[in-house]
């Protein structure tokens, strides 16, 4: 449910304030039930409203991935979500990926094969290489290219990122 | 962002109805599918909506039925779906294979069908805020502009190409395209839903302003229909076709009965290339034949001053095209 | 003199990131990460043509609407911006700052480029941000435009500034920079062949993954601000030069930054109208850009025209080498708009004149070993045409007039015939690269190219502060923000090694002002090298401290610092490198493909072995970028950019990579910390001339525009 601007706002374009509306959905295990501006994208939501910063925005027009998350188990684009389309979601972020302070196989593949360099797309490449494992196993370069297709990283630390993806298949057959 | 409601739609009959109502309250809206592009025209100011109609919340049409004489696929269903659907493989190559080839797993998760058929142009004047015909202007820019990127085929007076990567597959199919608005629902053959802008420059498809594209019909494919999407991107990835061609074969012992054979990336619609449909009936695919399918379906190309080199891509890429199939 | 190296005990061997835990979980906070309480959101307003006067800005109703606490423009924030255009180019040098003629301020009048910044609003929330931007009007007085830098040297050209559109020198003189040495018209005269080729280059944006941001936050007189920089110090010094500030009256932290590549080892404009917001709304201000506003408010590398003119002797010794070229600086000169690569041939008669332009394009600014990737790409590409053209391998020709060390000029160590020498073998080179270019049947063509290249590993000060305490807990401060790298934990195991301490006993501190002494900046490939030796001199100065007074007890620590400034007398310092390319060429569609990448390099004693070779890889891939896809479209009739972001400049996917082989020659030729020398920069260096050389063998066609586009090879190909 939400609340529809009156009539007079609306002959403001540029003034109006934003429609609200009631939202409940599951962020890394942990359900919240939060009011959003229907204009938040669902990285805004995370980023400022549960200061969840480990979702970068590198573009915030689908062209770069950094913004990654997890939503109902498929890699999406948070910045090019509505954060009232996640209603009743699963969402999972980087910041679920560790459990009790124990880092996913995934994770420490990472930090082997020195995966992050500036670190600002590892998010996102985390995010999309752990729906990968929960698929395909012990995906070989190639499919781990294919499925990371959509996350950039500028530094071009490519070879090394798809090393550890590969490295954390081989390992361990998956991502838990 | 500008200032934004969300309504979500139940059902189709619901965002028509939502969409009657911003209009009549003097509110633009837009319909969101997957909304990722959507979300860019938004925040870019290419598409002014103060009324986003979600469809993730339409029961309807998100399934694909196969029956023995035609096929249903449901405009939401997700190019993530379309690409790996069960019901899709064999003779519906053209068809996954053009869904795989858009944009990023991440885009795919959420884009639907309809939006992919009807997304706005990615000519780089109107998506940076030319005020050219698809925005409502009465010029083009690109004509004698940067044109590297537009129409070798039906331009004029707008010279963009139509971005989508499944409308070629679908025309090569002969799909019907089915059609909600306020006045009920119709259907159009691809002949009358796609327009040319020497028809109406300012729009790319038939839709009324609240009419929803909701899915398409299209006879099953008969036993020997082999068909591929090829798809050459200036990137590898993640990038609107150069040049691409659908094609789909009825082969008949190691005879072609009937083609269907559709460009993308080169013409404000999706190109059928009526004279190499008809070159190739009775024929056998062989690498001559190829090559000549490949001569005759630039004979007409008609390149602006930056676009010469989609003319031997086209050729290229309707001659591999074929070949792919005569190998399989 | 250079001895083969073995690891030593930290050193040289494979190290985990200090902080890597922090990266793979998100924990990591970067500028825009931080929240302060009362924070309010700002957003520019950026201008809409690419040369105008300003003639009236009315921000009253943006002013009212409900959240927006202040605006800004060039009437009411007149704040020079003494790094964003110096004379010269010339960075780190406060003395030219305040000499340079050509002022940039946050905000300029007339405005003279798409996104020119025109004002700044500050809000309680971003979406009113952006909404107030739209409510300021502004009238504009259009101005003609120039986009090429060739143009913009004509007679009747609009001028960018009153004194014409060439830049001016450090000392404000209006010429070309000539570098002449030998006598080049006796070179050309004792030449059996002249060859005269043009090469142009593309505007290559720096694109790093975070968008440019800033968080200011006064207390009182004193300014803390958090921003993306790759040198704290220096932000620092500009930061107070700029606002009339002591140093110790601003404050700059950078805990992680998401790539920088170039040129923001310096404040910004950003950082300026950030602060000067937070100073008129008394609460903290966080200025976030959009990627667009990255795009053109930031930089890249300046695009580039490139005539050469090469004279031979007819057994292939080069006696002249000519260049007269042009650098697109965009309206401001922030960096030098250099053509490197003359000075990597032993011919003694060289000439380059070369005219950095104004023009009314987006700043160019360093990326990257600024001036070498695309002069690299030039005289290699120049070079490698004429080998072809006298019968010779371009390996054999390379080997004959390359810089080698004289009497004159001694190095401390020499390895570029080494690196070539293994690049051949591990590439197969003989057997992957065509006798005659372009003699592949067949539509589909592969190739093969080769570069070389020697790039500065000079000695210079910075400085470091090592502390122990009674746990024999060691910390060290070095001012590294670590931009991606890795240089705290190379620092960190530098200190280790020198202390003689596994690495997990050294905590390193970095990123802030308050804590941290000078660093020169992680640019121009210096933090190993300068940083570094201030940690050994450190090192050394706390280990004597030790030996003197014993290990410290109770609370005490013992602190030592060291601000070296070593010099070599003499001796060129260098690192070595060549690049072998295979590319698969499909002629029908102009698509290039690399199927085999060997870089080689000697740089020195290598810290850690992992994040040198993706140092080395990175670049690599950044440079195939380069050679093959970006570049900035300007539409000529309107002055407008039309491909902005990653999708439009198409940027590399990860199926667009090939996969990068590296091989360093480790030597250790005594000087810098443990004989380390530079990596950063030198991977990028040799990849578009390599890749463009390999084009050539496998098309024979010789590819003279960057980037090389499909329809630049379908092109030269009908």
């Amino acid at each position: 449910m939400h609340d529809t601007p009156d009539a007079s706002s609306s002959s403001h374009k540029g003034n109006s304030p934003s429609s609200r509306t009631a939202i409940r959905l599951t962020v890394n295990g942990v359900s919240q039930s939060i009011e959003v501006e229907d204009r938040w994208t669902l990285v805004e939501l995370l980023r400022d409203q549960l200061d969840l910063t480990g979702t970068k925005i590198g573009c915030d027009r689908s062209e770069c991935g950094a913004c990654t998350v997890l939503m109902n188990g498929q890699p999406v684009y948070a910045c090019s979500q509505l954060a009232v389309w996640a209603d009743g979601a699963d969402v999972l972020t980087v910041e679920g990926l560790a459990h009790n302070g124990r880092l996913s196989p995934l994770q420490q593949a990472f930090i082997d094969h020195n995966a992050p360099q500036c670190g600002f797309c590892t998010p996102g490449q985390l995010m999309t290489a752990t729906a990968l494992l929960n698929t395909i196993p012990r995906p070989d370069a190639a499919q781990v290219k294919q499925a990371l297709v959509g996350n950039l990283c500028r530094c071009s630390n490519y070879n090394a990122i798809v090393e550890a993806v590969v490295a954390a298949g081989a390992q361990q057959g998956g991502a838990a | 962002m500008k200032a934004l409601t969300n309504i979500n739609a139940r059902s189709f009959a619901d965002a028509v109805a939502a969409a009657s109502a911003a209009t009549a309250a003097g509110q633009a809206f837009a319909f969101s599918g997957g909304g990722t592009d959507l979300l860019q025209q938004v925040k870019d100011g290419t598409n002014t909506a103060d009324v986003i109609i979600n469809l993730r919340t339409v029961r309807e049409a998100r399934a694909v039925s196969v029956s023995t004489t035609e096929t249903l696929i449901g405009g939401l269903v997700t190019l993530t779906e379309l690409a790996g659907h069960a019901a899709l493989s064999g003779p519906w190559a053209v068809l996954r294979e053009a869904a795989a080839s858009v944009g990023t797993p991440q885009i795919r998760n959420v884009a639907t069908l309809a939006g992919n058929v009807t997304q706005r142009p990615w000519c780089w004047y109107y998506r940076n805020g030319f005020p050219c015909f698809k925005a409502g202007g009465n010029q083009c820019f690109s004509v004698h502009g940067e044109n590297q990127q537009h129409a070798i085929f039906g331009g004029g007076p707008s010279y963009i190409v139509h971005p989508s990567d499944l409308a070629p597959a679908l025309v090569a199919l002969h799909a019907t395209f089915e059609v909600t608005g306020p006045g009920g629902q119709r259907r159009l053959s691809t002949d009358d839903f796609f327009v040319l802008p020497s028809q109406n420059p300012a729009r790319e498809n038939a839709l009324g302003a609240t009419e929803l594209f909701t899915g398409v019909r299209i006879p099953t494919p008969a036993a020997g229909v082999v068909s591929t999407y090829l798809k050459i991107t200036d990137r590898e990835a993640w990038t609107h076709a150069e040049v691409s061609v659908a094609v789909v074969l009825h082969v008949d012992g190691d005879r072609i009965r009937t083609a269907g054979v559709v460009l993308g990336g080169v013409a404000p619609i999706p190109w059928r290339l009526t004279e190499v449909e008809q070159f190739l009936c009775g024929t056998v695919l062989s690498a001559a034949v190829a090559g000549q399918a490949g001569a005759l379906a630039i004979a007409n190309a008609q390149p602006l001053a930056k676009n010469g080199h989609k003319v031997p891509m086209t050729s290229a890429a309707v001659e591999r095209a074929l070949l792919r199939l005569a190998l399989a | 003199m250079s001895e083969a190296v073995q690891p030593l005990t930290t050193i040289g061997h494979v190290t985990p990131r200090v902080d890597a835990i922090a990266r793979v979980t998100g924990q990591a906070q970067y500028t825009n990460d931080i929240k302060l309480p009362g924070m309010l959101y700002a957003r520019v307003l950026r201008s809409p043509h690419p040369h105008a006067r300003i003639l009236r800005i009315d921000a009253s109703e943006a002013s009212r609407l409900p959240g927006v606490r202040a605006v800004i423009s060039h009437d009411t924030a007149h704040v020079v911006w003494g790094a964003g255009a110096v004379a010269g180019g010339r960075q780190y040098n406060d003395a030219i700052k305040k000499t340079t003629l050509q002022r940039r301020y946050i905000f300029n009048n007339p405005v003279r480029c798409v996104g020119d910044a025109v004002a700044a609003v500050a809000a309680t929330d971003r979406h009113i941000a952006e909404q107030a931007l739209a409510l300021i009007k502004v009238e504009y007085e259009l101005l003609p435009f120039v986009l090429e830098p060739e143009a913009a040297l004509a007679a009747d050209a609009p001028l960018i500034w009153p004194e014409g559109n060439l830049c001016p020198d450090v000392h404000n003189n209006f010429a070309p920079v000539v570098s002449d040495h030998g006598d080049i018209a006796a070179g050309f005269a004792a030449a059996d062949q002249v060859f005269e080729q043009r090469y142009d280059t593309g505007f290559v944006h720096n694109a790093q993954l975070e968008r440019r941001c800033a968080l200011a936050h006064w207390q009182g007189d004193t300014l803390t601000l958090y921003t993306p920089s790759q040198g704290i110090a220096n932000c620092r010094h500009d930061m107070a030069r700029d606002l009339g500030l002591e140093d110790r009256q601003v404050r700059v932290v950078c805990n992680y930054m998401g790539g920088g590549f170039g040129n923001k080892n310096q404040n910004q404009d950003a950082d300026l109208i950030t602060a000067t917001l937070a100073r008129h709304t008394n609460a903290p201000v966080m200025l976030e850009y959009s990627r667009r506003d990255d795009w053109l408010g930031m930089h890249g590398r300046w695009p580039t025209v490139q005539q050469y003119k090469v004279g031979v002797t007819n057994d292939g010794t080069v006696t002249a080498i000519q260049l007269i070229g042009y650098s697109g600086m965009g309206p401001y000169r922030k960096n030098a708009g250099g053509i490197g690569g003359l000075e990597l041939y032993a011919c003694p008669n060289r000439y380059r004149a070369l005219s950095p332009v104004y023009t009314n394009r987006t700043t160019s600014g360093n990326f990257r070993a600024p001036s070498e990737p695309h002069g690299v790409y030039g005289i290699e590409s120049m070079m490698d045409d004429i080998a072809c053209k006298l019968g010779m391998d371009p390996v054999e020709f390379t080997l004959k007039n390359m810089l080698r060390p004289t009497e004159e000029q001694p190095f401390t160590n020499y390895s570029l015939d080494a690196c070539i020498q293994l690049g051949v073998e591990k590439f197969d080179w003989q057997a992957r690269r065509k006798a005659i270019p372009g003699s592949d049947t067949g539509p589909i063509k592969r190739g093969a190219g080769f570069s070389f290249m020697m790039f500065r590993a000079a000695l210079g000060m910075s400085s470091a502060i090592v502390q122990v305490d009674a746990r024999q807990r060691y910390t060290l401060f070095v001012g590294v923000t670590d931009v991606g790298p890795g240089a705290k934990t190379t620092m960190g195991m530098i200190a280790a090694e020198a202390l003689g301490v596994p690495l997990s006993q050294v905590d390193v501190v970095s990123g802030d002002t308050d804590r941290c002494p000078y660093s020169v900046g992680e640019s121009g490939s210096r933090t190993t090298i300068m940083t570094g030796m201030a940690v050994v001199e450190a090192v050394q100065d706390l280990q004597q401290q030790i030996a003197a007074h014993g290990m410290p007890t109770g609370d005490d620590v013992l602190t030592a610092s060291a601000t070296p400034s070593p010099t070599i007398e003499g001796k060129m310092r260098q690192c070595f490198g060549a690049h072998f390319v295979e590319v698969e060429v499909d002629t029908r569609l102009g698509t290039s493909r690399i199927t085999k990448y060997v870089a080689i390099h000697e740089s020195g004693r290598i810290i850690n072995p992992q994040t040198a070779r993706d140092q080395i890889r990175g670049a690599v891939i950044q440079g195939i970028g380069q050679a093959l896809h970006e570049d900035l479209l300007y539409d000529p009739a309107s002055g407008q950019p039309l491909t902005t972001g990653y999708y439009r400049a198409r940027h590399l996917t990860h199926v667009d990579v090939p996969h990068i082989e590296v091989h360093f020659i480790e030597v250790d030729d005594g000087y810098g910390p443990f004989g380390a020398k530079t990596v950063g920069e030198s991977g990028i260096i040799l990849a578009p001339a390599a890749v463009a050389n390999a084009i050539f063998n496998a098309t024979g066609k010789r590819m003279t525009s960057l980037p090389i586009t499909r329809d630049k090879i379908l092109g030269v190909l009908r």
